[in-house]
This record gives structure tokens, C-alpha cells and sequence, in this order.
């Protein structure tokens, strides 16, 4: 089970992978930790004839505060985010999501940046950049965009990113105020990718009533999923009223591609994913209520 | 394009070599270096018997490629005892508690458990289990291995067993 | 825990270290990928993507024309090869499935062999791999076994019906009308599916021909087999292959024979001029390493008022894939046989049918008969729920007792030395199993779904037949004293060199760190059958105590001799010989065997030179029988399905134990194997035939987050033989299943769960849930 072959670049700043993709078009592929991508090239799922390595650009890795946000270099490895204490008080939804990415020898080598742009619809930080709104830093010969999580998902396994781009950061808001956050999935075994989860985010206000809440579902859709019925239904109730059932069954009520395979039918996927919901919100507003 | 040139460090000692791009880092190891501890099990990223330190950090050497490893150091299951044999208290644990069979999977899990105890020295139960589960093992049952863990973190561990003459009658 | 020390009177039931640890913990093993050979070659295998299609052209000039590719062989280059092709174990003389080399004319499942690529490296022979065009004409395949039989779609034209052979036959008139006039007749359709021993080093071989002898490096439980085969398929003399296994990374059962590709690398190095080497890779190995416990049985006791069983009866059906290995049909046997368990049946019988797919082989996996336990316990658990009765009394009520023995069930199988009621009763004691149903019931009541499992089964071990019915040892004591013990090999995890050192250290009263071991080299070891059928630990014993003896007898007359004493008053012991009583009387093992070697004028007449010797045991029995009980704890989330395994219990009894930690490791190992097939493992196909577990993301080993901590309590009750030791590496493997499918029956008890179908997968038990309400 060896890879084809394939040329090699390593590039030491952002701009000359870019300029690499640029040259290179679509023959080319982008490696960042490669935890996903070595294994297709193993088992010639993927054959590509250069391969543009981003583990020498330094500009593209660190976790800073940005004007209240959290902005996260795409080529971060996952253990750092699971190290950063900036990340477990800002941004605690994608720090809990961490550790439920494979196995810790896997998020050594993997990054948030790798993570996002393979955009596997079971995967967690999809999900989780999706509910909290993340924006995409997006690096292409022509300059810098910037698209939002909403925009960047565009199906399975497939991004906003032309063949010329590179996701250079993704940039967390910080919700603060009597917040709560969990991140609930089920996978046949720890570190499988999910079944079915939800990464939710909930704010209380001083009166027990929701201000807004977030809810982020993987493993549900040919793309990470916004829970979006649910949230609404909760924005303005009281917490002692809300039917934690009731927010699961809400949350998967209108998907319309969720997936079926081997692991189970798309109905037990739903229901899963409705339970994790429930979960989820049991523990993210209990945690919001004491805070 | 042809072999790239690479230079490392691999269990302390400079390494050079031309590879070419699609080479493992597990199989620079193997065939290149000839430390054929680094075991591989599956070859695309589950099974963890291709464990390798990669600037101190465990990494699956079969998911990583001989050219990214350039610059960087590589510790493999041979570099962890000592110069003389002598075994490292992870690799004494795994003898003393019996966690390991056929020793295929054994480098990885010594490997992993290595760096694992390094950054987690007083782990829960749980925490072991976690730290384990990048690593298949198929003779053990994971029993022996677990025990080790518990053991090499510094906290014994009481074997279950009920009746037998599993004594022992010379210590 | 502590091990003990060197110097120790007696080493043997006691839990020293492995001799095989610093080696294998320091990644100084010697596994076959790790064996390089000058100007080595490297094999992949072109296979076929169909599950059954005509093999038209195969053009492998794009292949050839790749630079560092040598050969591209298909089945007319090999298969013309192949002299005779038939395993020791079975005999020539068995009415044999076919087994060509490479696949010929048709390819028969998805991984099917179809040509063979040889290159300078392993990468270059997997780009050419892709450019050997292969002409497929696509037929239809017989995936499901389940159907297969009678239909016209035929695996191997044949074989009609798609029925490999049958063995047994209908209930007897008597066992009918037991069944039919019992008071309650409980009649069931139990489905396990396909799963794998997978050892975590694939297999592989490297072959080397040097003038006319051929050197095999290979990953094996059973060296001399491989040799003995390999010689007949290539028409050489057996002396003139030698077959050299050092570190195997498990086998389990798919190491016990070679198998097509191990013919395919001999047969393709007698046409290279350079060593070739093949190791085979995770997805070869999932494809097409083989299978196993794919099967089902229609199974039915009749059980009357008292809860005492009148009768049983399985029809039983399995799939063998399209090239088993071995002939299964004669191995299916144990499954009818075994099926009446440890109870008192007092009539039985069983219909057993073999049938083809075009899927993976039929292999040999650990306790290949396991479905006779999974059948009955599971029938045992439904039939009491359906009584009204606590599954365990009712077990209790029909469970064997030592004052039966021997016994010979209703098919004639003939227990002797087991415990099976004795070790339910200690699995239950370790378990607390009324404070159990007491905290199952308190928290039913507080909507949590506890549940608890057993399984009591006996088993066959070390079956003295034929090819295993001996097994030889060499011991050397060389000229500085120091030992050398030489057995035939096949160690794969299972501490082969461990025993044979402790018993060796043992029988000679030597220092266990004076003796060493060599195994698993043809050339210099004696003839054996090697690890499988839980048999090594009796028969090295009892080869180790016959070459011993021998020896004994060398060294007592030398130290008698040589300290003016009667031979009846010398003990060996801590590597001397010794005059019982008079301490300071002693000569070391290193001044007797200068004296054999070297001073021959200083040996007591009648005795030669030197201190080697060989010899044979022939088992002295046709099997010695164990037994264990397992007994599983469990929580199901009935909202996802998970299964959360809280304790697990393995009461054994394998007789004395050679090292407890081996036994336990045994044990554990097994157990979890058997945990997986129950929960997680499946090779599963879809309806055209395509294998959807190729890779570890898709065939889910269980880790080490999945398993409980696993308690062991041991009932040692001596067998005939050797030490009164009893086979213990399979029963792990048979044990398992059935206990965690009856723990999860039970704690699903209450919403009206029946279980007969594995694997237990978190969606099937929602389904269950769902189809119960």
C-alpha cells in the first residue's frame, strides 16, 4: 500500500504556495499535517502529480486575539489548539471538540486548517466553525478574502477554495456573558469519526431566557449542518421550559441528506443525532445557567 | 522531479540520504536506516505500530513522508532504551506486566506511551485508555498493556485473579 | 506483581519474565518484512475486482516496459508449476476444495489472484500493478452462502448446488420425538457473520533459491508445514527447503497453513534469478487472507417441566468462501458434535453443510468450531426467558458434575477432567451475581438497561491425531554447561520460547537463565506440527519431559560418579547436582558437561560422550479437554445503541499452569477477539459481492477504550498427559461471544429483545429496540 508518485514542494511562506497553486493548477494539492490525505494517497484513492507542503510556512500557524475574536493560523496543529489555555477560555467549543479528533498521535500532525478545507461532513471542526460563524481567511494569488463558515461548506468533501487558494486562518468569535458550550458525538469507537454530533452554544440572559444559541451537527448531511429550526425555536425561551427532547427532534427535522452506510441507515443517524442534540443542550444551558 | 536530499536526525545520529518524494517515513526507516522496530500494521494511519517521535512528538511514521521529516529529529523504538540494552521504564513495564505478545504492535505502543506519559505523568484510567486507543493490539487484549501504563505512571496496580498457583515462589 | 528470581527451585506455574521481551520491546525482533536479502525482489498481487468474472487477455506490456519491473506472471506461468497441493494436517486423501495457485479462467471473488508483478521495490510494484490490463468478462457472483445452495449460479461448476459436503444428518425418530413432546420446545435461527483472526502482521514470505535448495523466510504458525507443502507443490524433496521463522506478529489461525499466495511466491522464485519477497498489506489482508464464523444454525431443544433438557439439534450452514483452506468441510464436524456443550443432552444430533460464495476463504480462526457455544448459549438464554426461568438455574440443573465423568455426550464426545459446573460457579462468585440482579432491577427502574451474559463451554484441545498427535525436542547442553533447546516453533505470541524455557530450566533442575531456546528454523529443529488447536503448551511439555529424561539420566550418572555417591541420592537443582542431604556434595552442570565433552576418561562406564539428546512425545490421549466460563456485565444506551461492557469474568480451567501470565494473556487476548466479533469486527459485502471492510477505518478492531478489565479465576484440574496441562489459547475466542450477546439480550430483556443475529452493531440493536415495541 505505497503512494503513487508525486513532486514535492515545501514552501516557506504563504504567498509561494499560493504561487505554487497558481502554477501548478489543479494537478497540484495542498498537504498540511496530511492525516487524511496520506491515507487516500496510500491506498491510491487520490493520485495528484505535486504535492505543496505547508509545514515550513511559518506565517500560517499561532492563535491570537484579533478585536475580540480568536484567529487561528490554518496550518495549527490540533494538539496546539488542545494545549492553548487562550483557546479553552475563548473559545472552549472548539476546545472541547479537540480531543475527540482521532487519537493524540493524529493531532500532532493535524491542523485546523487541514481539518476545515477537507470538510468531511462527520468531521468536528466543521461543525463547530459552522455554529460559532467563523470566518475563512482565504490566501489566493489575487489577494485575501474572507467568507463566512455559512459560505465555505459547499458539499461533500468540497469548500469555497479554488484550486489557486489556500485557507491561511479562521478567525472564532468570542461569545462572552452567561454562556455554555458542549460538544456531544457518538462514534463506534473513540476516535472514529461520528455517527452523529452536535457542537452547541448557548447564551443566557440575566432573566433565564436564551439569547442565542448555536447548534452545529456532523455526521448528518453531505456537509456540516446548521441546526437552524432549533435555534430559532430557543431564542427567547426560558430555560426551565425547554424540552431538551424536543430541541433533538427539532434540530434533525429538516435535513434532507443524511447519510447511510455500513455504520447505520440515515433514520438511526437522525435519531442519534437528535439524541446528541439533547445532550448537548442538557449540558451547554446547565452550564450557562451557573455561570 | 527526482529524490529530493534530506538530512535528519534519527535516534540522535545524522541521517542523509536522497529519497524520493513518495517515501514513507516509515519505510526510510526501515530500508534506509535498517531500524526495523518501526513495524508496519496497516499503512494508512489507524493501527499505530509505526509509531515514531517526530521532534518529540508521536506521529504515525506511515503518514508522514521522508521529505517532511527533513531538518527534523526521529526517535524510533531503538532509541528509547539505553546504549546498553537496558530497558526504559516504559519498556520495563511492558515486560513486567506481560503487555506484549508477538511484540508487533509493541513498538508503537511503547512509543506512544513514551510521549503519552511524558505530557500526561499522572493520568486517570480513562485518560490511559484514550491515550491508548491510537494503537491496535490483537493478542493482548489490551490487559497487560493497560497495566503497564497504570504501572510505568507510578501507580501499581492489584492483577484480578481468584485461585490458581500463579505464585510466586522465588521473590 | 513480581516475577521471580533465577536460581528458583522451580519455575514452572510461576509467572517469570519472557525471554522474548527484550528483543521484541527494544525493536530487535525479526519479523519477515524485516529480512532483507541481497538483490531481493519485491511480489504484488494484480486482483481481481470482480467477485466472479471470466479471465479473458492480461496484457502486461505496459507493466513490463515500467522501469525496475522484472516479471509479470499470471496462471499460466505458475499454475502449470504445482505438483501435489494438499495439507498434512488433512491428509492427501480428503475430498479436497480446489486451491489453484492463481486464479485460472475465472476469478472467483473480489481479491481474487489474478497476475503477479515483480519489481525492485515495493512501490514500483504497485504502479505496474495498476498497468496489467486484465480482460474481465463480469458474471454473475453467488455472494450470499445463505442462498446459494441448489441455486444454478455455481462457484465451482463441480460443485453442484454449491454444497462443498454435508455432514450428519436429520433428527433421529427418538430425538424427534423428544423435541416434538417436551414441554418446551424452543426452536431458533442464530446468524453469526464473517470476521478474521487479523493479526496485526499481515503474512508474507520471502523465497530464495541458492542451486537446488530453497531458504523460505515466512510468517507461520507451523514452519515444517510450510516446508512439507511447499516442497510437494514444487516436486522437491522436503530436505531440500528450509523454512526460517523468527518473530510471526500473531496468527491465530491464519498462519496455521500457507496459503495460494505462499504457492505463488515459491512457484514464481524458481523462475527469477534474485530472492523474491511479498508482504502482503492491510487491504490484501482484508480482502483476501480469508474469513471466518460466517454461518448460521437452526438450532432446537426440547426441555421439560424440571428444566432439564431432553434433546437438541442444529442444522448448521457456513460459508466457505471460494477457496477454503483448509478442506472445512471435516472441521465443520465440531460444530454438530460439540453442540450438546457441558450439559447432560441425552439426545442430540446435527446436520452440518459447507457451501461456496464467491467471497474470501474459509480459514482456520481460534476456536474454529466457536458456533456450537454462540448457538446453544444464546438458545440456553431465550429458552429460559421464554420458561420463566433464571438462564443460570437453568443451566444449573443441566450443567455436567465432576461425579458424571467421564462422559461421553450424545454424539459421542468423550469429556473427561472438566469443571464446567465449578467454574460458572466461580465466575458467579467473582461476579456477585444476586447483588448484580439486584442492582440490574434497581436501575431498570431507573430507565438504565443493565444486563448480564454467560457462557459455559468445554473444548477440545491438543487433539492427538496424526500430524499432531507428536512433537519432538532437542535439548543441547553445551561443552560451558549452558542449554540449548531446540523445538520446532510457531510461536506468534503465544510465549512458545517462555514454556519451553521454564520447562526445560525445570526438567534438567537448571538455572532458567543457563537455558535458551532456537525454534522456528527447519534446518536445525526438530520436526513438529507447530502452534494451533491449543496444543503447544501439552505437547512441548511433553516432548521437553521425554529428551529431558534422557538427559537427566546422562547427568546423574556422571555426578555420581564424579562425587562417589548413589545415583538414587543426586538432585539436580540451581544447575548442579547435588548429594541430597550433604550440601556441600556438588558438582555445577558447567563441570559436568566439560567432564562429558572433554574428559571422557572421567565418565562413569557405560555412558557416552557429550550431553545432547532427541526425542519424541506421542500424545497420550485423543484430546485433552478444558473447559471456562465467561460472564459479562453490560449497560445498552437504547437510544444509540452503544454498548458499554462493564465487567468481564473468565473462570478456566486449563489445568496447571505453565506461566499464569501467558495463560491470562491467553485468555484476555482471545476474549477481546471474541468481544470484537460480538460488537465491532464484520467483513462485510455488498449485494454484488464487493468487500466493504477493506481498510481499519472500515474493519473496526476493538481498542483499548472498548474493553473492560477482564478478571481471571483459574480452576486447575490436571488432564492425562504431560504436567496435566490443557490447551488454553482458542477458548477465549469461544467463550466471548455468546456471553456479550446474552448480556445485551438481558439488559434488553424488559423491552421484549431477542437476539440471533450478530454482529451487535449500535444500529442493529436500535432496531431490535424499534421492532421489539
Amino acid at each position: 500500500m505505497k503512494p503513487a508518485p508525486f513532486d514535492y514542494h515545501a514552501p516557506t511562506t504563504a504567498d509561494e504556495a499560493v504561487g505554487l497553486l497558481a502554477e501548478l493548477g489543479d494537478t497540484a494539492k495542498l498537504i498540511a499535517g496530511g492525516q487524511s490525505l496520506v491515507p487516500m494517497l496510500a491506498l491510491r484513492l487520490a493520485v495528484f502529480e505535486h504535492l505543496v507542503d505547508l509545514g515550513r510556512v511559518g506565517d500560517l500557524r499561532g492563535v491570537e486575539h484579533v478585536d475580540g475574536s480568536v484567529r487561528i493560523g490554518a496550518a495549527t496543529t490540533q494538539a496546539t489548539v488542545e494545549r492553548s489555555a487562550d483557546v479553552a477560555a475563548a473559545v472552549p467549543l472548539l476546545a472541547r471538540a479537540t480531543p475527540l479528533i482521532g487519537h493524540f498521535q493524529i493531532r500532532n500532525r493535524g491542523t485546523v486548517g487541514g481539518s476545515l478545507a477537507h470538510a468531511d461532513p462527520a468531521a468536528e471542526y466543521p461543525a463547530v466553525a459552522l455554529a460559532l460563524d467563523a470566518s475563512f481567511e482565504i490566501l489566493s494569488p489575487g489577494g485575501r478574502r474572507t467568507v463566512p463558515a455559512a459560505d465555505f461548506f459547499d458539499g461533500l468533501w468540497s469548500t469555497a477554495l479554488g484550486d489557486d487558494e489556500l485557507l491561511a486562518a479562521v478567525t472564532f468569535p468570542v461569545w462572552t456573558g452567561r454562556c455554555g458550550f458542549a460538544v456531544q458525538e457518538f462514534a463506534r469507537r473513540h476516535g472514529d469519526f461520528a455517527i452523529a454530533g452536535a457542537a452547541l452554544a448557548v447564551e443566557l440572559g440575566d432573566d433565564d431566557r436564551v439569547r442565542r444559541c448555536a447548534i452545529g451537527l456532523l455526521g448528518l448531511g453531505s456537509t456540516p449542518e446548521r441546526a437552524t429550526a432549533a435555534e430559532e425555536a430557543l431564542v427567547g425561551a426560558g430555560v426551565d421550559d425547554v424540552d431538551a427532547e424536543e430541541v433533538g427532534r427539532l434540530a434533525v427535522s429538516a435535513l434532507d441528506a443524511v447519510p447511510s452506510d455500513l455504520h447505520g441507515s440515515a433514520d438511526y443517524r437522525r435519531r442519534v443525532g437528535a439524541a446528541m442534540v439533547t445532550r448537548a443542550w442538557r449540558a451547554a444551558s446547565e452550564e450557562a445557567r451557573r455561570g | 522531479m527526482g529524490d529530493i536530499e534530506i538530512e535528519l536526525q534519527v535516534n540522535g545520529e545524522a541521517s542523509r540520504a536522497a529519497v524520493p518524494p513518495r517515501l514513507t517515513l516509515a519505510d526510510y526507516l526501515r530500508e534506509r536506516c535498517g531500524l526495523t522496530g518501526t513495524h508496519l500494521g496497516c499503512e494508512h494511519g489507524v493501527c499505530g505500530a509505526c509509531s515514531v517521535l517526530l521532534d518529540g512528538e508521536a506521529v504515525r511514521a506511515c503518514l508522514v513522508f521522508a521529505v517532511q521529516a527533513n531538518g527534523r529529529e526521529v526517535t524510533t523504538i531503538e532509541g528509547l532504551g539505553g546504549p546498553d540494552g537496558d530497558l526504559s521504564s516504559v519498556q520495563a513495564a511492558f515486560r513486567d506486566h506481560h503487555g506484549l505478545q508477538c511484540g508487533f504492535c509493541t513498538p508503537g505502543f511503547v512509543v506512544s506511551v513514551t510521549a503519552f506519559l511524558r505530557d500526561n505523568p499522572d493520568p486517570t484510567d480513562q485518560q490511559i485508555r484514550e491515550g491508548l486507543s491510537g494503537n491496535l493490539c490483537r493478542c493482548t487484549g489490551y490487559q497487560g498493556i493497560f497495566a503497564a501504563v497504570r504501572a510505568a505512571a507510578g501507580e501499581s496496580t492489584t492483577a484480578v485473579a481468584v485461585g490458581g498457583s500463579g505464585t510466586d515462589p522465588g521473590s | 506483581m513480581t516475577t521471580i528470581q533465577t536460581g528458583a527451585a522451580r519455575y514452572t506455574g510461576t509467572r517469570v519474565h519472557r525471554v522474548e521481551d527484550a528483543r521484541l520491546l527494544t525493536g530487535r525482533g525479526t519479523f519477515v518484512d524485516d529480512v532483507t536479502r541481497p538483490g531481493m525482489l519485491h511480489a504484488c498481487f494484480v486482483r481481481s475486482p470482480f467477485a466472479r468474472a471470466r479471465i479473458g487477455a492480461i496484457d502486461a506490456s505496459a507493466a513490463l516496459a515500467l522501469p525496475g519491473v522484472r516479471a509479470v506472471f499470471t496462471a499460466a506461468d505458475l499454475n502449470p508449476g504445482v505438483h501435489e497441493q494438499w495439507y498434512t494436517s488433512m491428509g492427501k486423501n480428503v475430498p479436497d476444495t480446489p486451491r489453484p495457485a492463481m486464479a485460472e479462467g475465472e476469478a472467483r471473488f473480489v481479491g481474487d489472484p489474478v497476475a503477479l508483478v515483480v519489481a525492485t521495490d515495493r512501490y514500483v510494484a504497485e504502479d505496474a500493478v495498476e498497468l496489467v490490463d486484465v480482460d474481465y468478462d463480469p458474471l454473475p457472483p453467488v455472494v450470499d452462502y445463505a442462498t446459494a445452495q441448489g441455486g444454478d449460479t455455481l462457484v465451482h461448476e463441480a460443485y453442484a448446488g454449491n454444497v462443498a459436503g454435508s455432514l450428519g444428518g436429520p433428527p433421529s425418530d427418538d430425538l424427534t420425538a423428544a423435541l416434538d413432546n417436551a414441554a418446551h420446545d424452543v426452536h431458533l435461527t442464530i446468524h453469526q457473520q464473517a470476521y478474521a483472526p487479523v493479526p496485526m502482521e499481515t503474512r508474507g514470505l520471502i523465497a530464495e533459491w541458492s542451486g537446488d535448495e530453497l531458504t523460505v523466510w515466512t510468517a507461520t504458525q507451523a514452519p515444517h508445514e510450510v516446508r512439507m507443502f511447499l516442497a510437494r507443490v514444487l516436486g522437491i524433496g522436503e530436505h531440500q527447503v528450509r523454512v526460517i521463522m523468527r518473530d510471526t506478529g500473531g496468527g491465530f489461525g491464519e498462519k496455521v497453513i500457507p496459503m495460494r499466495e505462499d504457492m505463488c511466491i515459491a512457484l514464481a522464485a524458481t523462475k527469477l534469478p534474485a530472492p523474491l519477497k511479498w508482504i502482503e498489506d492491510r487491504r490484501e489482508n482484508l480482502l483476501a487472507a480469508g474469513m471466518s464464523r460466517h454461518e448460521h444454525g437452526d438450532v432446537r431443544m426440547g426441555i421439560d417441566d424440571e428444566g432439564r433438557i431432553v434433546g437438541a439439534y442444529i442444522d448448521h450452514t457456513q460459508d466457505i468462501g471460494a477457496y477454503p483452506a483448509p478442506w472445512p468441510v471435516g472441521t465443520a464436524a465440531a460444530v454438530g458434535m460439540l453442540f450438546p456443550g457441558p450439559y447432560r443432552v441425552p439426545l442430540a444430533g446435527f446436520r452440518t453443510t459447507s457451501v461456496f460464495s464467491n467471497t474470501s476463504a474459509r480459514i482456520a480462526y481460534r476456536g474454529p468450531w466457536q458456533f456450537e457455544s454462540l448457538a446453544r448459549e444464546v438458545l440456553l438464554d431465550i429458552a429460559a426467558r421464554r420458561i420463566g426461568m433464571d438462564p443460570i438455574e437453568l443451566r444449573r440443573r443441566n450443567l455436567l458434575q465432576r461425579d458424571e465423568l467421564p462422559y461421553a455426550n450424545a454424539n459421542g464426545m468423550p469429556y473427561s477432567d472438566v469443571t464446567p459446573a465449578e467454574t460458572l460457579d466461580q465466575a458467579l462468585a467473582m461476579l456477585d451475581y444476586d447483588a448484580f440482579r439486584r442492582e440490574q432491577a434497581e436501575a431498570r427502574a431507573a430507565g438504565r438497561y443493565l444486563g448480564v451474559g454467560t457462557c459455559t463451554y468445554v473444548e477440545p484441545t491438543t487433539t492427538g491425531m496424526s500430524y499432531y498427535g507428536t512433537e519432538g525436542a532437542t535439548i543441547r547442553i553445551e561443552p560451558s554447561g549452558k542449554i540449548n533447546v531446540y523445538v520446532a516453533g510457531g510461536s506468534t505470541g503465544n510465549s512458545l520460547e517462555t514454556a519451553v524455557v521454564q520447562l526445560t530450566a525445570d526438567a534438567l533442575g537448571a538455572d532458567i537463565a543457563d537455558v535458551r531456546t532456537i525454534q522456528g528454523d527447519t534446518a536445525v529443529t526438530p520436526f513438529g506440527a507447530g502452534t494451533g488447536g491449543s496444543r503447544s503448551g501439552s505437547m512441548l511439555a511433553g516432548a521437553v519431559r521425554e529428551t529431558a529424561s534422557l538427559l537427566r539420566a546422562k547427568l546423574v550418572a556422571i555426578a555420581a560418579h564424579q562425587l562417589e555417591a548413589s545415583p538414587d541420592d543426586i538432585e539436580l537443582t540451581e544447575s548442579h547436582a547435588r548429594v541430597r542431604g550433604t550440601p556441600t556434595a556438588s558438582v555445577s552442570l558447567a563441570r559436568i558437561a566439560d567432564i562429558a565433552y572433554f574428559k571422557p576418561h572421567k565418565l562413569p562406564p557405560g555412558i557416552d560422550v557429550g550431553l545432547e539428546a532427541s526425542a519424541r512425545y506421542r500424545a497420550e490421549s485423543p484430546t485433552i479437554w478444558a473447559n471456562a466460563s465467561h460472564v459479562c456485565t453490560c449497560e445498552v444506551d437504547v437510544t444509540t445503541g452503544a454498548v458499554t461492557i462493564d465487567r468481564y469474568i473468565v473462570s478456566e480451567d486449563c489445568g496447571p499452569m505453565i506461566n499464569p501470565n501467558v495463560v491470562e494473556g491467553q485468555i484476555a487476548g482471545g476474549s477481546v477477539q471474541g468481544i470484537g466479533g460480538a460488537l465491532f469486527e464484520h467483513l462485510v459485502y455488498d449485494e454484488d459481492g464487493n468487500p466493504l471492510a477493506t481498510t481499519f477505518m472500515d474493519y473496526l478492531l476493538p481498542t483499548a477504550t472498548d474493553v473492560p478489565v477482564i478478571e481471571y479465576g483459574h480452576i486447575e484440574t490436571p488432564a492425562p498427559g504431560p504436567g496435566g496441562f490443557k490447551g488454553v489459547g482458542e477458548g477465549g475466542a469461544i467463550g466471548a461471544p455468546p456471553a456479550v450477546v446474552n448480556a445485551v439480550a438481558d439488559a434488553l430483556a424488559p423491552l421484549g429483545v431477542e437476539i440471533t443475529r450478530l454482529p451487535l452493531t449500535p444500529a442493529a440493536i436500535v432496531d431490535l429496540i424499534e421492532s421489539a415495541r
